[in-house]
Parts: structure tokens; sequence; C-alpha cells
């Protein structure tokens, strides 16, 4: 059955590496966690066992930052992903939970919508008009449910959220319980429960965190890539593991390709040339390194059913334009521009310009 | 008869603690540290009460105070706690490096080895205690000094580890510093003089890195040698504070730490595991307007503790406090740590150093005027506001001044708002290099004032342009010289003579004037002054009609901004002669058909002001200049010049505002319409608020017609206000 599902779970994914770490592991474990905090920031970062066994990076980044992430589940306060859109915020919540509850399914999804029966608990009503307020006509949450079993709740794009929603977190994170006055009872967390939750600098204006729920996170700011490597080695590793999932059989080495969209994303997301000698204007989207993997998968998915399987700048520009393009007069005065003073002028480059100009 | 040989790394408080315990352990009979020998005479004032470190050993060459160097010593550093250690238990304590005499005397030959290699042994020797955190996976060296050198109970033993590690180090780089030989062998050899003389237990506190030249004495004979004919140089020295910032210059050792508000931190609280750390960076937060609470201190060190642990440390080093910080304090945003690095990872402690310190008699002279005058000679910045009015801040004043023309800027000058010349506000502060600038300018006098007027005399004396010596000028007249005063004078008009050049006459005559007119001078002989004034002038006045012929438009603004100061300058003297002179070339320039338009319209305003041009000569050169059959532009240009600044005088002066009025009401429409790009240039360089007030006066029509004003005065009434009115106005 599992041969059929679209996107495996962190947890199912990667269930030998978080075996193996299992097994190797010596530090103390925190009470109701899987690994220990060390295992777990070798799970996330990558790196050869004692054993020979080598764990993939799933952050390529700052280690320092994983370690305050992991650092702050240990302690009693929750923890804040920040950062922009498609910076691994929610990546890196799903594998920290995975790795320390071996369950990365406890998540809210914030929108505007979201109401406190979804954080709290609801009510089966059938159930309740028939028997009354019993505690079998609730409606577990996920996070009625991480606290009785003590495994990390995600809550995803908190500030989308609405502050009367968000405030009712408050005191389930600092006194860890969720009372349930139709009942007069009380959920107590238990030993390993906490919330990951992730936002975007973006939106911060949505629903701003009010100071007091602020005071019960530790906030980790997840930043862009630093260098055009590391940012090539996360869409490479993103797009193998598309390829494989979706058993797209591409030969040619796509590394090449995959350079010169991160080239493009990032000269256009700061501004300036790559050698910083023409300055461009930004558009309106944030072309984040998620935007980038998301190309070279149109890509790579064109070239396959479309084409020869050799992934060409012709497959590439539709997804490109569309990653770029999203205010259809602004951003394409942009991109122009950017094809005529850059794309233009670049050695090795006319094939991307001219499949671009096609399209434009 | 024993040699303990104690490598430190300089500044660090670890080293520091480890010293003092195996002081403690070994109990010599002398103590040895690197240093400058030269220094050692200043050494017995490391423990008077009133030295407080941070504080520099300044070592200089007084023919040439810019060679300097500075040891730096703050309250952790392993040198200084080594000296207070013999001092205090009455043993001697001497300075083995190589003295400074032969160090500033010799030119050093760089070592021109291939780069790659010698990068690498530039890296390790600079610090050889990173290079080995590096290999052991640590980017702080400290951090990894303190975890690994903190908890070994036996300091002896730690000090042999590091003898060993060095060792290995110097074996596979290759020595190519000749320099470093030199010192070297200095070192061993006021070790060998110190066994000579029958010292038992000898302790020898040096960089890491020297600990293994140290270990085995050659003979002495290889070591003469390479001692033998090393030039030599004057050197004195002396104790000047320091500050925190400044731990992190690199001077003396070579080495400086980055953090060393940290440090004295650590070092004052050794077992601190953040909570006291935590709760200082809580402290500075809340005085910058950001809300802490005890909760985030709690939370912080709880998340400290946890990446400690994480990272397998015994205990949150600065790095983990500041992460710590950062997701707890600070939500993620790192750009709140700046005031915490400015304020306590460096922090902001100066040192202090106990009066009658040996000073050079010109940093004596300084430090008791600063005294008298109740300043502070500290590195923090301070505004001083000073009433020029009052006997005591104008010496301020004068003291500051003269300082500026030293080139010690301990006081740079702020614009004071609000009205009058007798205010005066400064910010003090002062810098540690400021004290070599003074000991720079050392030979030229032994008081502040002597130093600045034989400084300024010789400043004067090498002036070769006359634009060069007019600052002078005005930067002497506050400075309160009046010898030197003379002097510059003197060159000045040396310098005048030989000038053609009008424009540079011009700029010097609006101070030169102001010397004259005011009492500034009292002392200065006022004659020959004004005998440069009047030659100035009267050389100006030949050269001007000239001058205002065939220039561009952007020259003629110029031209009459220095017009308008020679004007302002000549109201100023009330010397009927010049003022004569001066109306007489303005006329020139006003008739003369080939002067720029711009400054002819300047020109006719100004005899105007004058009362030499009535109304009508004014309307008739008004219309002449405006009229159609001239140039637009250059019409343009007049109607600029002559209204240039002057809306205050369109508004309120009834005679102008009538002639313009007049003037604009006598054109038809079409030669308005034609006129009108030239009167919005004009007017598009007044601000807002008077272009409203002259809108405001036009739309009142006719009153901008003269209408002659006829009062009646009544005599007798009128004769009864006269004698107030002149007791008012001081005319009798």
């Amino acid at each position: 059955m599992s041969q059929n599902i679209l996107r495996q779970t962190a947890e199912a994914q990667f269930a030998q590496e978080i075996e193996e770490i299992k097994k190797q592991d010596k530090h103390a474990r925190p009470e109701n966690w899987l690994l220990s905090p060390h295992a777990v920031v070798t799970y996330l970062m990558g790196g050869k066992l004692a054993n020979g066994f080598h764990v993939s990076p799933k952050y390529i980044g700052n280690r320092r930052l994983m370690e305050i992430a992991v650092a702050t589940l240990t302690t009693d306060r929750a923890l804040l992903l920040y950062g922009l859109p498609g910076t691994a915020k929610s990546w890196v919540s799903e594998h920290i939970s995975a790795a320390i509850s071996e369950d990365s399914g406890l998540v809210i999804q914030g929108t505007a919508g979201t109401s406190e029966e979804s954080v709290r608990y609801g009510w089966n009503y059938a159930q309740l008009l028939s028997a009354g307020p019993v505690p079998e006509a609730i409606v577990e949450t996920p996070v009625m449910r991480g606290m009785k079993e003590g495994k990390i709740v995600r809550v995803e794009e908190l500030t989308r959220i609405g502050s009367d929603v968000q405030d009712s977190l408050i005191t389930i994170l600092s006194e860890k319980m969720l009372p349930i006055p139709e009942l007069n009872t009380k959920v107590m967390a238990v030993r390993g429960f906490n919330i990951i939750a992730t936002a975007n600098n973006r939106d911060k204006g949505v629903n701003d965190l009010s100071s007091a729920l602020k005071r019960r996170f530790n906030t980790v700011i997840l930043p862009v890539p630093e260098t055009v490597e590391e940012e090539v080695e996360i869409v490479q590793q993103r797009v193998a593991s598309f390829s494989k999932s979706i058993d797209l059989a591409i030969e040619k080495p796509i590394l090449e390709e995959i350079s010169r969209v991160v080239t493009v994303f990032r000269e256009l997301r700061s501004g300036v040339s790559a050698d910083g000698k023409t300055k461009l204007k930004s558009p309106s989207g944030t072309l984040s390194t998620a935007e980038a993997i998301s190309v070279m998968n149109s890509g790579l998915s064109l070239a396959y059913h479309f084409g020869d399987a050799s992934l060409k700048a012709d497959d590439l520009a539709s997804g490109l334009i569309g990653a770029i393009i999203k205010d259809p007069i602004q951003d394409k005065i942009v991109f122009q521009e950017y094809m005529e003073t850059v794309l233009k002028q670049r050695d090795g480059w006319k094939d991307i310009y001219r499949a671009c100009r096609e399209i434009i | 008869m024993s040699v303990h040989l104690l490598g430190v790394r300089h500044h660090g408080p670890g080293s520091s603690r480890h010293v003092l315990n195996a002081l403690a352990e070994i109990q010599p009979d002398i103590v040895l540290i690197e240093g400058p020998p030269e220094g050692e005479a200043m050494l017995s004032w490391a423990t008077h009460a009133d030295m407080q470190p941070p504080v520099a050993l300044l070592a200089y060459v007084p023919d040439n105070p810019q060679q300097a160097v500075f040891y730096p010593f703050t309250v952790h550093s392993p040198e200084w706690n080594s000296i207070l250690y013999a001092l205090r238990n009455q043993i001697p304590v001497r300075f083995i490096d190589m003295p400074l005499a032969h160090g500033f005397a010799m030119e050093w030959q760089e070592t021109s080895l291939n780069s790659k290699k010698s990068e690498l042994t530039e890296h390790v020797r600079k610090n050889p205690i990173s290079y080995l955190a590096e290999i052991a996976g640590f980017d702080d060296p400290e951090e990894w000094w303190e975890h690994r050198f903190e908890i070994v109970q036996q300091p002896y033993e730690v000090f042999e580890a590091i003898a060993e590690s060095m060792t290995a180090l110097r074996q596979t780089l290759p020595a190519d510093d000749r320099r470093e030989e030199i010192r070297e062998a200095f070192m061993r050899k006021s070790i060998r003089i110190a066994q000579k003389e029958g010292f038992e237990r000898i302790a020898v506190i040096c960089g890491a890195w020297h600990v293994p030249a140290l270990a085995h004495l050659p003979k002495q004979r290889e070591d003469d040698a390479l001692l033998k004919n090393l030039p030599k140089t004057k050197v004195e020295s002396t104790w000047i504070p320091w500050t925190n910032d400044r731990m992190a210059f690199e001077s003396g050792y070579g080495a400086g730490v980055e953090s060393p508000g940290w440090y004295m931190h650590h070092w004052k609280h050794p077992d601190d595991h953040g909570t006291l750390w935590l709760s200082h960076t809580a402290h500075v937060f809340r005085e910058n307007h950001v809300d802490i609470s005890s909760a985030h201190i709690i939370e912080a060190v709880r998340l400290a503790g946890a990446l400690a642990g994480l990272r397998n440390l015994s205990r949150p080093g600065l790095k983990e406090l500041n992460e710590a910080t950062v997701a707890v304090m600070c939500m993620g945003e790192p750009v709140l740590m700046k005031v915490i690095y400015r304020e306590l990872i460096v922090g902001k402690a100066f040192g202090q150093i106990p009066e009658g310190t040996p000073q050079v008699p010109l940093q004596r002279d300084l430090e008791m005027l600063a005294k008298r005058f109740r300043i502070k000679v500290v590195p923090e910045q301070k505004t001083l506001k000073l009433d020029l009015r009052e006997e005591n801040d104008l010496q301020k004043s004068i003291l500051l001044h003269r300082l500026q023309l030293l080139d010690i800027n301990w006081g740079t000058m702020e614009t004071v708002s609000g009205k009058g010349t007798f205010k005066e506000e400064w910010t003090l502060r002062w810098y540690p290099e400021l004290t070599i600038k003074l000991l720079e300018k050392a030979p030229w006098g032994n008081t502040i004032e002597e130093a600045a007027t034989k400084y300024l005399k010789s400043t004067a004396g090498k002036c070769a342009r006359l634009d060069e010596i007019t600052p002078l000028v005005q930067n002497a007249i506050p400075a309160d010289l009046p010898v030197a005063l003379g002097a510059v004078m003197q060159k000045m008009d040396e310098l005048a003579a030989t000038t053609s050049d009008i424009s540079m006459l011009m700029d010097a005559f609006a101070p030169l004037a102001q010397v004259s007119r005011y009492g500034n001078v009292r002392k200065t002989d006022r004659e020959s002054i004004d005998l440069i004034v009047t030659t100035i002038f009267y050389r100006i006045i030949a050269g001007l009609p000239a001058g205002c012929t065939g220039i561009d438009d952007e020259q003629a603004a110029v031209m009459t901004d220095k017009i308008k100061d020679v004007n302002q300058a000549i109201l100023m003297l009330e010397k009927q002669d010049l003022t004569e002179g001066w109306t007489t070339t303005l006329e020139t320039i006003f008739h003369s058909d080939r002067s720029a338009p711009f400054i002819q319209g300047y020109c006719c305003k100004a005899l105007y002001d004058n009362r030499l041009l009535d109304m009508d000569s004014t309307f008739n050169a008004f219309s002449k200049a405006l009229s159609l059959n001239n140039e637009p532009s250059a019409s343009a240009n007049w109607l600029e010049g002559f209204l240039n600044d002057a809306a205050t005088v369109l508004i309120l002066d009834d005679v102008i505002w009538g002639v313009v009025n007049d003037w604009l009401l006598s054109l038809n429409d079409e030669t308005f319409l034609q006129v009108v790009p030239l009167l919005r240039r004009t007017f598009a360089n007044f601000s807002n608020v008077e272009k409203r007030k002259i809108a405001g006066r036009a739309k009142q029509g006719q009153s901008g017609k003269l209408i002659p004003q006829i009062i009646d005065i009544d005599p007798q009434r009128a004769a009864q206000v006269f004698p107030i009115l002149e007791l008012l106005m001081a005319i009798k």
C-alpha cells in the first residue's frame, strides 16, 4: 500500500535512519523522546554514525540554529520557527517532530478560519445531544492528543490564526494543561509534549502574537541560504528525492541547470547580478528556495513526459516564469529587464534567454 | 634551582587563574614577564591604590612619539596578575622581552617566503591557541581553552600540556623570523642572568608560543652572537588609561581579545553559569526600553544550559548565552544584540592611573588645566556647553581651541541653535591615541599655550598660499594666541602681496575684518592688522570690477557670495575711507555693461541698501535690466542677483515692493507671458512660507502701489518722547 502514497511522512521515509541513529544513541533521552537531543541534531544535520551508517542531511545550513531549536524543546518553552516563505520552516518542524515523537502528524494548519474548537477540543454533537456532556462526546484535537501522549504538536502559520484563538494556547503552554470546564475536568500534559509553531516574516502584520504568547516561545529565525553552493545543494537534494519518489528516469546530470535556476532566483531576490555589476529590480514574490525546487521538479516532469527525458532550457522556462511573474504587469517588466540586461549578455545562457523570450 | 615556564594566552582569564595557582604552588623568588625592560621602572605603580585597569604601558621614542607601542593590561591579564603577585610578595619582577630601544631602532626585513606557508605560519604565530582550537573543532579559542584546561586540577600540569603542544606546533612550522629569534634570545639571556644571580625558583610568564624556545637554553655564545651590534634608540614609557573597546586593539603582544567585557565578568564570577550574565543582559535591555521579564531570564538560563548539554560542554559559554538571549529575549532578531555587544560583551570600562605617574610636561599641563576646569579626561562621550561671557567658560573654550590647533581633537564643536555668538557646545571624548598625539607635540613646548603658539607659528611659516593661511587665522582667534596670531598676520601680508587671485583675497578679508573689529585682539598689535586689512582691501577693489567680467553663471553666483561677505565686513568695520572705496567699486560694477548680470543685480540691490541709489534710479535700473530686448537669460540672472535671498526685503520693504510691483504692472500681457519664466526661476528659490507671504501681499492689490506716507506728527508731543528714545538707543 505504501507504494502508492504520494508523499510519505518524514518518519516513514527516514524510518531506517531513525532506527540506526537510535541504535547508536548513547546520550540521555528526555522522557518520551525517541532520540536524545544530540541524536536529533545528528538526524537533522546528517553525518556518519559510529558504525559507518550515513545519515542524510535534512537541513542544510547553520548547525547552531538546529541546536538552539532542539535545545528549546528540552526546556519548557515552545519553539517558534520564523522566516520567509520557503525557508524550510515546516520541513524542519516536520523532521524534528518525526525524530522526537516518531509522529509528525499532529498538525494544526493555521488559517484565518481556525477556531478554538480545532485548537482545544470540539464536540460530537450527536453524542452530546443523546448522552449529554460526557467524555465520549469530546472530539480530540491534535493538541489534546499530543498532551495526552507526550508528543510534539505542530502549528503551521501561527500568525494567520486570529488573535483570540492564538491566545487559547497560553494556558496550554504555560500550565501544560487543558481545562474542560463542561466536564469539570482537565487534560494534563504528559512529559514530551511541546509545540513547534511556524510563522512567516512577510505576514507579520496579519495577526501579530500577543506579548503574553510571545513570551511562551523561543524564536529561531531560519535565514535564506547564505551561499549559492548551499542553495544548489538544497535544491539538488530535494529534486533527487522527487525524481525518486515519482519514478522519473532523468539521466543527464542536472546540477548545472539547478545552479542556473538558483542563480536567477538569487539575483532577482538580492536585486543585483551575481558579478555585482548590474542593479536589478526585485519582483513581488519571495523567490524562496522552495520555489526553486518546484521549478526544477516541474521542469523534470515536462522533460520526462513531453520531452526526450533530458532537461532542456525550454522545460525550465515556463516554471521559471511562473515562479517569478506573480503580478502580470509589474513583475513582467522586472523580468523582461532582467532578461535583456543579464540573461542575454551571459555566455552560454542563450538557450534560457530564447526559451523565456518565446513565452513572454 | 628551577625555571618554571608558564605559557599563557594574553588577556585570558583562564590563563590568569592558572598562573596565580601555579605561582602559589611554585613560590618563586623572582618573576620574569614577557614585556619591554624599559617599562620595569613603571611597574611599582601597579599596586598604587588609584591604579585601575584597564591601563596600558605606553613606550615611545621621545623624538618621534608616533613610534610607540601599547601594552594593555586588564584585571584578567595573566601578566598583570603576575606583576601584582610579585609586588605584593615583595619579590623582584622583571620584563625580559627585547628592549624596545632595539625594537624601534631596527628596520625589520620582511620575511619573503612563499606566501602560502608564511600565511599559515603567521596565523599560527598570531594566536597558536586558536590554531589548536580550530584543530579541535572549536571556532572560539577561549572556549576551547576554558573547556580544555579549566577542569584540570593541577595547574602546573596545564602548563606542561601547553608547552608540549606548542613544541609540536613549532616543530612543524619552520622558524623564519629573525625578530622572533632575537626576542627569544633576549628572554633566554634574562633567564641566564637570573640564574647567575642565584635565584632559586624562577617563574617565567610568557606567551605560550615562546615556551619551547625558552625550555632549553642553548650555549650562551649563540645567543650573544644574535644580540651583537643591534642598533639602539632612546625610549621612554608611561602608564596611560585604556578602554575595554580597545582591548581588542592589537599592539605590543600582537594579540587582542574580542570580548573583554565577558572575560572580565568571567574573571570576577568564575562560578556564574549564566544567571548573573543574563540578568545583566536583561538589565541592559530594560535600560534600552526593551521589555524583559524575570521569566525571560529564567528561560534563557535554561536554554543556555540545554545548549551547553547538547554540545557536551560543562557549562554555557558566551556563544550559548548569546544564542539563548537571541532566541528568548529578542524574538530571534539578532539586531538587538548590538546593544549587548557594546554594553556588556565589550563593555564600557575604562581605566584610571594614579596622580603623579611620570609624564611629559605637556601632558602634565593638560591634566592640570583639566583639573582646574573640572573636566575629566576620560574616553566617555560628554557634552560641554560654554557661555563665553563667563571667564571660566571662556578659558575652557580657549583650551579646547588650542588643542584643536595642535591636532588633538579632544572636543568637536557642535553648531549651537539659538542666537548669539557667546555660546559654544562641545562634544568631548578622549581616545588613547590622542595621548600619542599629545606626546608628539611635546617637543613644541612645556605648556599647551606655548606649544600651540610655536606650532601655529611653524605651520603658518609653511603656508605657501593665501587660502591655506586664512583658516589658520580663523582658528587662531578663538585660541587666544596673540603672539602666534601676529606671526600669522605677517605671513598673511606677505602672501597677499603675491596673490593675484581676487577671490582668495576676498576670502581672507572677512576673517581679518573680524579680528580688527572685535576685542579678541586686545593684545595684538592692532595697527599692523589694520594695515593688512587696508592693503588687502585696496588690492580687492583694484581687481574686483575686472574679476566680475567674462565669468559664467556659476562663477558669478560664487563671486556674489564673496562680494556679499566683503560687503558685510565693510559695514561692520564702519570706516569712512573703506566704505567710500567700496561703494565706488560697486557702482563701477553696476554701471559696467560687461559685468556679469547676476553680480550687477546684486550690486544694484547693495547700493540701494546703502541708500546710494534712490527709488527712481532703482526703478529705472530695474526696467532697463529686464527690458525685453535683453537676452532673457541675462535678465533672469539680473533679477536673481537682485532678489537673491531677499524675500524678506520684498515682503517688508515698501520701496522694493513698489519697484517690483510697478514694473510688473507696467508690462503688457504679451511681455508678461515672456518674463514669467524668468520670474519663476527667481521665486523658486524662496521658501514656501516666504512665497505665501509674498502672494498674500500681492493679493492686497493696490496697497503695493507706492503711496507717499503723510503722517501727521505733532512736534510738541514728539519732543516729549525724544529723551526716553535717546536713552533707549544710547545716543547720548
